[in-house]
């Protein structure tokens, strides 16, 4: 029988509508995946859940009946716990404060309990084997551990039925395991489980049915057994996967246009030598802390190294600023658009703008000039945006990363530089993020992409370089790598 | 984690205690003299004005804890004494209830400012700036230019329960602090103050009555600067408009200096109170020291970047170990 029911639910947010006419239920018991492109509303439909948001019209139905959610804690009372985001977590409060945030055991003349609190938030990460102590402030707990400190959070009152929101975004795979064991663990003890996702691999892995979103609506609900990935990309992108486009290699002979030799920056990264030819896209693999951003950082001039050399197209450079990088033809997308990609306050022309003007030192601002070069990145990378005076966060996640992508490519470089460009955008965008790297490799532009994404790295790079504590540890070429070889190279133990 | 609590605690402590020592050396007199610094009626001197900031800064600490500001108590200070005065001189109504009218009137002004900030949704800093001047304004239109004189209706040297009325200020002070120290610490509404001022956004995720929480915060701190104002009215014996003019500086720096982050989120009602009485302590001893009058504000400048500077210093160091 239904646990949980979403009737025809409807949500607009001025003139877009979110969701329009979302049903689904979910069977006591059972692991539901919600997957969906983002923007296709996974998002108001959990802040529905969680009372933060009310729908327009239809209603969410627990045990068959309707829910009339004021407040998040009708929802925490009515047996809903709801895992979000690790970016919800209070970093100037301890994790035992954490964990009770808004429901804390109170005493005698309300007075908060904190032993008893302690003890509870103890006997959950001992249960969730999490070693970190009840005490300790949130901002000193890793993005990893306080993913599982949500879930205990959850946990910590008695829930029917866990809501986990992308839960896995900044897990590595082995914290993956521990967390989805603790899942295993629960749905045995009874707890039913949402999964909101767009990672296929883990909602195949761990849920029963799927319902796909789309642009607010739902697609359908498919039980894993009958259907394959492919099948679930197809429904939520709404259409067929673009087929990998075939490339001409790069000229193996060609001089390098970026190469980094011997360069040691401790304790990140030592002695690291990597060539990238025009033309041709560089992998560069490795797992979380291998030193692969601080080594983009210092090639860009953000940070200096301790030794070794650059040479930018056979010229020697030696860079003091990002800026003095940009002119010399190099451009790095980094990972975190939402900190570092993009200005949240500036419109889209002036994002798009920005980095070519910083490039040429431009004192006046020719704003006619700007406009056209913000449309045709517009129109050559297809952002899907209203205006070029839009701002930025009314894009959804694939946009802005085109547009952080967008602005780089304005200044026309001849070395891209990209930190995990697809990182938490879905997979439509992906795709179109590969395609825009491709052509812009075709047109012999040399980039060199730090992607933690294995399937990502083998399906994009023309060569592959592994990383591993800071050093250099092999390399492949890209035709015929294998997740295999590619893993073993970065994972090697230090023994 | 508590240990760093009262680490925080301690260096504010740690502070005051060298600033005193400091000055009873460097103030130190010629044989036979006695010393001007280090005297009983002294140091009441130094709690009776600083407990004028102090009571005040207890409320600016609840509301930078809670991730806003608030510019708007040495106005809310000046219209208290007004208000007090007016009802006591000109409508002679007793103590205790112009004293209530007054804390009264501050608790309006604060459900005001929480409503331009709550509800209209200002920012905290232009919302209070404009309230500031709206209070200040209204006490120079009830004064017109006059002020009420409550001293010659209190009785001189007026002891209450046998103790002197110069202790009322300090009395208060503590007790407050004390009450608020327990209450943000130790109580669900305080835990809510610090989980607000950390993250707004998880606040709201968690069921946490976020609107309340920033309504209480501006509440108290308007009512704490109204208490602050009956302190002054009684103390100086007016009630005047142009009274605590530029205060709001000093409590939200008494505040900062007690460990307050304007980020929000951390600070403490006991490190804001030991604050007030660092600046209170230097206050008092410049004044003694030959020529250094000019030197006032500069000295208490230099102190607030040089103790704020000093905590990011050593937070810095925590997160690294």
């Amino acid at each position: 029988m239904a646990l949980l029911e979403f009737h025809d639910v409807h949500k607009s947010f001025g003139a877009v509508r979110a969701l329009r006419g979302v049903s689904f239920a979910v069977t006591a018991g059972e692991a539901h995946a919600c997957i969906g492109e983002n923007g296709a509303g996974k998002s108001t439909l959990l802040k529905i859940l969680a009372g933060i948001v009310r729908p327009d019209r239809g209603e969410v139905r627990l045990n068959g009946e309707p829910l009339h959610f004021n407040r998040p804690r009708e929802a925490l009372a009515r047996g809903i716990g709801m895992v979000f985001q690790e970016r919800l977590a209070f970093p100037n409060l301890t994790v035992a404060a954490n964990i009770f945030a808004g429901r804390e055991i109170v005493g005698r003349g309300g007075r908060l309990d904190e032993a008893a609190m302690r003890a509870r938030t103890r006997a959950l990460l001992d249960d969730l084997h999490l070693p970190i102590a009840p005490d300790v402030r949130m901002e000193h707990v890793s993005a990893a551990h306080a993913q599982l400190v949500q879930v205990a959070r959850a946990l910590a009152f008695d829930c029917r039925v866990l809501v986990l929101d992308e839960p896995t975004t900044s897990l590595t795979d082995g914290e993956v395991d521990q967390l989805f064991r603790v899942l295993g663990k629960l749905r045995a003890a009874g707890v039913t489980l949402l999964f909101v996702s767009h990672r296929l691999p883990e909602v195949f892995r761990l849920c029963d049915q799927i319902t796909v979103l789309r642009d607010g609506a739902c697609v359908g609900t498919f039980a894993r057994a009958g259907t394959t990935p492919d099948a679930m990309v197809r429904a939520m992108v709404g259409r067929e996967p673009p087929e990998r486009r075939a490339r001409p290699a790069a000229a193996a002979g060609a001089a390098p246009a970026l190469a980094i030799r011997r360069l040691s920056r401790r304790p990140w990264f030592q002695d690291v030598s990597i060539d990238v030819r025009p033309g041709e896209i560089v992998g560069l693999f490795g797992l979380v802390g291998s030193g692969r951003t601080e080594l983009l950082e210092t090639v860009f001039g953000l940070a200096r190294a301790e030794a070794g050399t650059l040479a930018v197209g056979g010229t020697p450079a030696s860079f003091r600023s990002a800026r003095e990088a940009a002119r010399a033809g190099l451009a790095f997308v980094p990972e975190d658009r939402q900190r570092l990609g993009l200005f949240f306050n500036l419109n889209l022309r002036h994002n798009l703008a920005l980095p070519r003007a910083v490039k040429r030192g431009a004192i006046r601002l020719d704003e006619r000039e700007e406009a056209g070069l913000a449309q045709a990145q517009i129109d050559r990378l297809s952002i899907r945006a209203t205006s070029i005076a839009q701002m930025p966060d009314a894009l959804s996640g694939g946009n802005q990363q085109k547009l952080v992508v967008g602005k780089w490519l304005a200044t026309d470089p001849t070395v891209l530089l990209l930190d995990e460009p697809t990182k938490g955008v879905d997979v439509g965008a992906k795709f179109e993020i590969h395609n825009i790297i491709r052509g812009n490799a075709a047109r012999g532009m040399a980039c060199l992409i730090v992607s933690s994404d294995l399937p990502e790295v083998l399906a994009i790079a023309d060569r592959i370089v592994v990383m591993r504590e800071g050093r250099v540890r092999g390399e492949l070429p890209g035709a015929g790598a294998t997740e295999e070889a590619v893993m073993s190279l970065a994972a090697h133990s230090a023994s | 984690m508590k240990r760093f609590w009262h680490a925080r605690e301690f260096s504010t402590v740690a502070i005051l205690v060298a600033e005193v020592l400091f000055f009873t050396w460097y103030l130190w007199p010629e044989a036979g003299r006695d010393h001007s610094f280090v005297t009983k009626e002294n140091f009441l001197l130094i709690f009776k004005y600083s407990s004028i900031y102090g009571i005040a800064a207890i409320g600016a600490a609840i509301v930078i804890i809670s991730g806003g500001v608030d510019l708007s108590p040495g106005a809310v200070i000046a219209l208290t004494t007004v208000v007090t005065g007016y009802c006591f001189v000109q409508l002679g109504w007793p103590l205790w209830a112009s004293a209530s009218a007054g804390i009264a009137v501050g608790a309006l002004a604060g459900l005001v400012s929480a409503w331009l900030i709550v509800r209209v949704g200002l920012p905290a800093f232009i919302a209070t700036l404009g309230v500031m001047g709206i209070w200040r304004g209204t006490a120079f239109i009830v004064t017109q230019a006059r002020f009420f004189d409550l001293s010659a209706q209190l009785p001189a040297n007026w002891h209450v329960v046998g103790v002197s009325i110069d202790w009322l200020g300090p009395i208060v002070m503590i007790g407050l602090a004390g009450v608020f120290q327990i209450l943000t610490t130790q109580y669900q509404w305080g835990r809510g103050v610090f989980a607000v001022g950390g993250n707004e956004t998880a606040a709201l995720f968690s069921g946490i009555p976020v609107n309340r929480i920033k309504t209480s915060a501006y509440v108290l701190s308007g009512l704490l600067a109204a208490v602050s104002g009956v302190v002054l009215a009684i103390v100086q014996g007016q009630g005047k408009a142009d009274l605590a003019t530029g205060y709001e500086l000093d409590i939200i720096a008494s505040a900062v200096v007690g460990g307050a982050s304007l980020a929000g989120g951390r600070g403490s009602v006991a490190g804001a109170v030991l604050g007030a009485l660092i600046f209170g302590v230097l206050r008092n001893a410049l004044v003694q020291i030959p020529g250094a009058t000019f030197y006032d504000r500069l000295i208490v400048g230099v102190v607030v970047i040089v103790i704020v500077v000093m905590d990011q210093l050593l937070l810095r160091r925590q997160a690294k170990l």
